[in-house]
């Protein structure tokens, strides 16, 4: 069995790899993302709107298709992780701007108004008012999904990233182990998200303690 | 002669509403609402609840832009034609800043302390040091006496010392004028009472207030002058010793009656 886990084990680098980029380039676009969907230009709203719909609409797997197998007929052959983390950074960027605006939606009116009324501009209110009260709002929220991800991340053994579940399918072909390669390949991803899920409660609570928001 | 007094009347006063109109759709809220408020005036805005005296008040900063009007403070003039600002950008920027708002619900910013919601605001709009804000702000926290509340947060002040935090918050801009819109209503009776002595203080010192109230006592005892609005209109407005103890109006004695039996 300790060779079935050594074999998995060097997977953990790309699966790390893979899970915080696509998880930063989500978290990142998606402020862009969320700002636009509350531009004033209506056409622009209806844009972001329809590409949310659009995206969350569609299987990752299959998203992750039409990036791996369906850009190289047009001429761009991305390597599998390169496909991997655009798939997944933009999914959740979409997904990840949903959590956002719904934390936008929970800051009182009366926060915005206040910063209106001292003659704080856009960018101002955005960034040192209603910023950072958000970010706390939406950190439990945003870490589920980063754990999400991490499960998700999994998909990208279909286009050959060679990650933890890659490696456990692997070596499940040569020596017909299965229940105990996938096994070790769950263990690990426990591992890996439980300290996750305490890290982001920890700052959570540490937060709270310092500011209630009512 | 005359010319130079009426130059000198023009340069008191301070802010002119003129024929501030805001609909909502078919409903009207205020209707062709003018007043001019001279330098130091107080002036205190009574009625009964839905009367829109809110809404007057935030058309002033335009946190409501009115659907027609024009707000003029000091030089600077605001118009609306159609509910359209005629012209935004920066003179709207110049208006907010030298105007200071304290509302009923408070609005500190919850994630800063009492000293960083007092001392960001200037750094931001007028560009002070932080050194700077930081002198001005704690000056102005001893003078609504909450200096030693300047390194907590707002969920750790009581209502009526969120409130003063917000009064130094919006005096640290050097406002014009300031105004408050209800300012006490969500507070004890008790704790009412602090927030309206700096408010008395305040008036004390000069400044130019316009204040949406339910306090009779003090729009009696501080205010100049005292507006009374009804269905979007100012009904009546005069000094509050004529208006609130021998009203002309009866929609203004029924209001009273109302107000002073409870």
């Amino acid at each position: 069995m300790w060779h079935i886990v050594t074999y998995i084990l060097p997977g953990v680098g790309n699966t790390l790899l893979l899970t915080a980029t696509s998880f930063v380039v989500g978290a990142v676009i998606a402020i862009p993302l969320t700002v636009a969907g509350r531009s004033a230009i209506a056409p622009l709203r209806a844009l972001i709107k329809a590409i949310v719909e659009l995206v969350r609409s569609i299987p990752v797997l299959v998203w992750l298709f039409i990036v791996f197998f369906g850009l190289p007929q047009e001429g761009l052959s991305p390597s599998p992780l390169t496909a991997a983390i655009f798939t997944l950074g933009g999914v959740s960027a979409v997904y990840l701007s949903e959590i956002y605006r719904g934390g936008i939606a929970a800051i009182d009116r009366g926060q915005f108004e206040a910063s209106r009324a001292l003659g704080l501009g856009r960018i101002d209110t955005g960034t040192r008012i209603i910023g950072p009260q958000v970010f706390r709002v939406v950190l439990p929220p945003v870490a589920t999904y980063g754990i999400g991800l991490l499960k998700d991340s999994a998909l990208a053994s279909t286009i050959g990233v060679v990650e933890i579940t890659f490696r456990a399918n692997a070596v499940t072909q040569v020596t017909g182990k299965g229940l105990t390669s996938y096994v070790v390949a769950g263990v690990i991803y426990v591992l890996i998200g439980l300290p996750l899920a305490v890290v982001s409660r920890h700052v959570d609570s540490r937060l709270r303690a310092r500011f209630s928001l009512t | 002669m005359l010319g130079d007094e009426a130059v000198t009347r023009a340069a008191e006063v301070h802010l002119v509403a003129s024929h501030i109109t805001k609909q909502f759709g078919a409903h009207t809220v205020l209707e062709d609402v003018s007043i001019d408020v001279t330098k130091g005036e107080v002036v205190s805005i009574i009625g009964p609840s839905g009367a829109g005296k809110s809404t007057f008040l935030r058309c002033i900063n335009f946190l409501e832009v009115p659907s027609e009007g024009s707000i003029s403070l000091d030089t600077l003039t605001i118009s609306v034609v159609n509910g359209k600002l005629q012209n935004a950008g920066k003179d709207l920027a110049t208006l907010r800043r030298k105007v200071g708002m304290v509302f009923q619900s408070f609005n500190l910013f919850p994630h800063l302390t009492a000293l960083r919601n007092v001392t960001l605001p200037q750094e931001r709009v007028l560009g002070r040091s932080r050194h700077e804000a930081e002198e001005r702000a704690m000056d102005l926290l001893r003078r609504v006496g909450l200096e030693s509340k300047a390194q907590s947060y707002p969920s750790q002040c009581s209502g009526g010392q969120q409130q003063r935090v917000a009064i130094a918050r919006a005096l640290a801009l050097d406002p014009l004028l300031m105004l408050f819109d209800e300012p006490t209503s969500a507070l004890d009776p008790e704790v009412g009472t602090e927030v309206l002595a700096v408010m008395r203080q305040l008036a004390e010192e000069g400044m130019t207030m316009l204040v949406v109230t339910h306090e009779m006592r003090f729009a009696q005892n501080v205010s100049d002058r005292v507006l009374v609005m009804v269905d979007g209109r100012i009904i009546e407005a005069g000094e509050p010793g004529l208006v609130l103890t021998a009203p002309q109006k009866e929609r203004t004695q029924q209001f009273l009656k109302a107000v002073l039996r409870q």
